[in-house]
C-alpha cells in the first residue's frame, strides 16, 4: 500500500501539470496579498474612533430602507437579482407591475392607483431632471467595512422627500417581511428584498464597546493566527482548491489510456478498490502538502507582531484539513469519477461551472458565505473582516455541516468511481465510447 | 492441478455483432498458436481468456479456475497486449518497479524478480533508459518482462511480433518458447512464420470460428500431395491464377515459379511437402474464404 502510495505521488509530482498547479496556487494567493498579512496588524480599539460597520436586524433602519430601494426598482422596472449567484435584472410584466403597485398599496396605505400615479410622476422627474448626468458630491461617498463604497445620490434624496412616499406608520416589521417577500417571489427570488436577505439593509456602525468585544474575542478565540488562517483558506478555498485539483484528478486518469498502459493495468492483481483509493490519497496528499506550506508561509510573518499574545500555531494546519481539504477532496472526486466514466476531460467544464456558480453566489451576506451546498465557504467581506470572530462562531455548525456534506459526497463519488474502474477492466461500459463521442462532438461543435 | 485452458461453446459479441462463434478449445501446457487474419476474433479471444472482456456465453476454466473468478485469474494470467506502451516519462526500472507494486510483489520479491526478469530479455543494461527512448523491439521485451512479473502459470501475447525486423522476432520467438518450457504460452498471430517456427500446436480462427485445432504436424498431413510447383511462361499466368489458388510465386526471366494448391495432380507440376502457409490457404479455401487467397494470389498482406 505505503509503496504503491509512493509511486502514486511520483506519477502527479513528476508531471509539469502539477508544478502548473502549484504556480498557479501561488500567483492566484499572492494577487490577494496572504504573504503580506503583517501590513495589516489588528489593533486594540480606542475610545473615540471609527471602529467600521455592521449588519443588525434592526426594523427602523431596514424598513426604509428597503423600501427606498424598492420604490426605485419599481419606479425603473428594473430590478437586480442573483438567482443563481449570477446577476440578473430583471423587468416585470403589466400584470406584475400592477401586483407590485398592490404590495406598495399595502406598503404605503394609498390605493394602488394612486401608487401607480405617483410612479408615473417620478418616472417624469427623473427624465426632466436629467439622469444620464450623474455627479457625485462632495462627502457623498463613503467607505463600509466590507470594503465596497455607498454614494449618495442628492438626486434621489431629493425626489423622495418631494414625492414623500413613506411607509405607512402601523405597518410592523412581521408584516413588512412578508410583503418584502411577495415583491421577492414576483421578481423570482433572489433578491435582497428576500426575508431572509433583509438584514443586508441593516447596516450600522459598531460601538466602542462592540469593537472592544471583537477585539478580545479574536484574541481569546483565534489567538489571532486563527483569524489570519481563516483569511488564507478563504482565498485558497474559492480561488484555487475548489477548482483546480480537478485537473490534475483528469490527468492522473487520463495518463493511463494516454501512455497506453490500461490493460498491462487492469490485468494486474491489485484490486480496483485499492487503485482507486490510493490514487485518490495520492491526488490528496500532493495537493495538501503545498497547501499547509503556503499557509505557514502566510501565517508565520505575523506571529512577531503579536509579542505578549498566546497564539495558535496549528491554525493554518487545523483551517487546511477542517476548511479547505473537503473542497479539495470533492474537486479531486468529481475529476476523477467523470474521467472514469466517462473517459474524456468532461470533469474540468462540470467543475468549473460548479466553481462559477458557486463563485458568484459571492458573500452578499454571512448566512450566504456558510450555505450549507457552497463549494468554498466564505468569510471575508473585506478588509479586517477576518477578525470577525463572533460570525465565524455563530456559523460554525452551518460550516461543519458543508464540510461534512462535501466529505460525504466525495467518498460516494469515490467508491462510485471504483465500481466503474471494476466494469471498465472486466470489458463493460465499451471503453467510454458513448461518452467519447458525445464530448467530441459537442468540443467540435463548440469550435 | 489441472494445468490447461478449456474453452467450451464459447460466443461473444460486441452489440449486434458476433466476434467468436462456438469455439472450442483445449490448451495444455507448451506454445499454442492462434493463426488467423486481422479481424478474425483472435484478439477477442485474448482479452476474454485476460478476464479482460465478460463471457457473454459458454465457458471458459483457467487451470481449473472458471473465468468469471476476475481475481484469481488476474493471478495466473501475464497479459502482453497487442497495442500498449508504457509511461512515456518513467524509465525500464520505475515502470517494472510500479507494475510490480500492482502485482502485489513484496519487496524483496520486487528485486529478484525484475532483475532476473531484466537479464532474461536483455534489458538489464537498458533498465535506466526512458520509456520513450526505447525501439519497438525493446518495448515488447519489456512488454513480456513486465507480463511475467507475478511468475504467471500462463501468458498470453497478442500479435507480439508485428512491426519488429527480423532479428528481434527471431529473438522473440526463442524467447517465448523458452519460457513455453514451464508455462502455457499463448500465442496470436497473423504471421504464418511466427508459429512455424515456435508452435507445436495450432488453431486457426476465421471470422470467429475455429477452423483447425491441433498439432502443426496434423495440420501438414492434412494438406500433403495437395501442394505442387511449377515452372510456367509468365502468359499462362493469369490462366493458373483462375483455376488454382497460388501460394507463392516468383519470376525467373520470361517464366514464373509458382507454389499451388490443387485437389489433383496437374500436368507439368512436381508435388511438394506443405508448410504451414500452405495448410494454413487450403483450410481458408476449404472455408470458402476465397477472398483471402485472392488478397494473397495478388501480393496482398493478408
Amino acid at each position: 500500500m505505503v509503496m504503491l502510495f509512493i509511486q502514486e505521488c511520483k506519477k502527479i509530482v513528476g508531471a509539469i501539470p502539477y508544478w502548473l498547479f502549484v504556480a498557479a496556487m501561488l500567483l492566484a494567493l499572492f494577487s490577494q496579498g496572504v504573504f503580506h498579512f503583517v501590513g495589516e496588524p489588528l489593533q486594540e480599539p480606542e475610545p473615540g474612533g471609527h471602529y467600521g460597520t455592521k449588519q443588525e436586524e434592526n426594523p427602523a433602519i431596514i424598513m426604509p430602507a428597503a423600501f427606498s430601494r424598492l420604490w426605485s426598482e419599481f419606479c425603473a422596472n428594473d430590478y437586480t437579482t442573483y438567482p443563481i449567484g449570477i446577476v440578473k435584472h430583471i423587468k416585470l410584466s403589466s400584470n406584475k407591475q400592477d401586483k407590485m403597485a398592490e404590495i406598495f398599496s399595502e406598503l404605503t396605505g394609498i390605493s394602488k392607483d394612486e401608487v401607480l400615479q405617483r410612479r408615473q410622476e417620478t418616472a417624469v422627474a427623473s427624465h426632466d431632471s436629467g439622469d444620464a448626468a450623474f455627479q457625485i458630491g462632495e462627502n457623498s461617498m463613503q467607505q463600509q467595512e466590507d470594503g465596497s463604497f455607498t454614494i449618495a445620490s442628492e438626486k434621489s434624496e431629493n425626489r423622495t422627500s418631494k414625492e414623500n412616499l413613506t411607509i405607512r406608520d402601523d405597518m410592523n416589521y412581521v408584516d413588512f417581511r412578508r410583503l418584502m417577500q411577495q415583491a421577492d417571489d414576483l421578481l423570482g427570488g433572489g433578491s435582497d428584498y428576500a426575508a431572509k436577505n433583509l438584514i443586508s439593509y441593516g447596516t450600522v456602525p459598531l460601538t466602542y464597546e462592540e469593537a472592544k468585544e471583537r477585539y478580545e474575542l479574536a484574541v481569546n478565540k483565534d489567538h489571532i493566527t486563527s483569524g489570519y488562517a481563516r483569511l488564507f483558506a478563504d482565498y485558497a478555498g474559492v480561488m484555487v482548491l475548489s477548482i483546480l485539483p480537478v485537473f490534475l484528478a483528469v490527468v492522473l486518469c487520463m495518463k493511463d489510456r494516454r501512455s497506453k498502459m490500461q490493460a498491462l493495468i487492469y490485468t494486474k492483481r491489485a484490486s480496483s478498490a485499492k487503485i482507486i483509493l490510493i490514487r485518490y490519497l495520492a491526488l490528496l496528499a500532493t495537493v495538501m502538502l503545498p497547501v499547509i506550506m503556503f499557509s505557514y508561509l502566510s501565517n508565520i510573518p505575523i506571529w512577531s507582531a503579536y509579542k505578549g499574545i498566546t497564539l495558535d500555531y496549528l491554525a493554518p494546519l487545523t483551517y487546511a484539513f477542517d476548511w479547505l481539504l473537503p473542497s479539495v477532496m470533492i474537486s479531486t472526486a468529481v475529476g476523477m469519477f467523470l474521467t472514469e466514466l466517462t473517459g474524456t476531460p468532461a470533469a474540468v467544464a462540470v467543475q468549473s461551472l460548479w466553481w462559477l456558480l458557486d463563485t458568484n453566489m459571492g458573500i452578499q451576506s454571512v448566512q450566504a458565505g456558510y450555505g450549507l451546498f457552497r463549494l468554498a465557504p466564505r468569510h471575508n467581506a473585506g478588509a479586517k473582516s477576518y477578525f470577525r470572530t463572533q460570525d465565524y462562531l455563530d456559523h460554525w455548525e452551518n460550516l461543519i455541516q458543508n464540510r461534512l456534506l462535501l466529505v460525504g459526497l466525495s467518498l460516494l463519488l469515490i467508491v462510485c468511481t471504483i465500481l466503474i474502474y471494476e466494469k471498465k477492466r472486466k470489458g463493460f461500459l465499451g471503453e467510454n465510447k458513448f461518452f467519447q463521442k458525445a464530448f467530441f462532438r459537442i468540443r467540435d461543435r463548440s469550435h | 492441478m489441472n494445468h490447461c485452458i478449456e474453452i467450451k461453446n464459447l460466443n461473444q459479441f460486441y452489440g449486434k455483432k458476433q466476434a467468436l462463434r462456438d469455439v472450442n478449445l483445449s490448451i495444455s501446457q507448451g506454445m499454442f498458436g492462434l493463426l488467423g487474419r486481422n479481424g478474425a476474433g483472435k484478439t477477442t479471444l485474448m482479452k476474454t481468456l485476460a478476464a479482460l472482456l465478460p463471457t457473454k456465453k459458454g465457458e471458459i476454466t483457467v487451470c481449473g479456475v472458471s473465468i468469471q473468478n476476475v481475481a484469481e485469474i488476474r493471478q495466473m494470467i501475464g497479459y502482453l497486449p497487442q497495442d500498449f506502451s508504457m509511461y512515456p516519462s518513467m524509465n525500464v526500472g520505475e515502470v517494472l518497479e510500479y507494475l510490480a507494486i500492482l502485482s502485489g510483489l513484496t519487496k524483496d520479491q520486487r528485486k529478484e524478480r525484475i532483475e532476473m526478469l531484466l537479464k532474461k530479455v536483455n534489458l538489464f543494461d537498458h533498465r535506466h533508459k526512458k520509456v520513450k527512448a526505447l525501439s519497438g523491439g525493446m518495448k515488447r521485451r519489456l512488454g513480456i518482462a513486465q507480463a511475467l512479473l507475478h511468475d504467471p502459470k500462463v501468458l498470453i501475447v497478442d500479435e507480439p511480433t508485428a512491426g519488429l525486423d527480423p532479428e528481434e522476432r527471431v529473438r522473440f520467438r526463442n524467447l517465448l518458447a523458452e519460457l513455453a518450457e514451464n508455462k502455457i504460452v499463448l500465442l496470436s498471430t497473423h504471421i504464418v512464420g511466427d508459429i512455424e517456427a515456435a508452435c507445436e500446436k495450432i488453431a486457426i480462427i476465421h471470422e470467429g470460428s475455429v477452423l483447425y485445432h491441433g498439432t502443426v504436424e496434423a495440420l501438414l498431413q492434412r494438406a500433403e500431395g495437395r501442394v505442387f510447383t511449377m515452372t510456367i511462361p509468365k502468359h499462362e499466368l493469369a490462366q493458373m491464377k483462375d483455376r488454382f489458388s497460388i501460394t507463392s510465386m516468383h519470376s525467373q526471366g520470361n517464366e514464373v515459379y509458382i507454389r499451388f494448391i490443387a485437389d489433383t495432380l496437374v500436368s507439368g507440376a512436381n508435388v511438394c511437402g506443405p508448410n504451414i502457409e500452405d495448410a494454413y490457404m487450403l483450410y481458408l479455401h476449404a472455408s470458402g474464404a476465397q477472398d483471402i487467397l485472392s488478397e494473397h494470389e495478388a501480393g496482398g498482406a493478408w
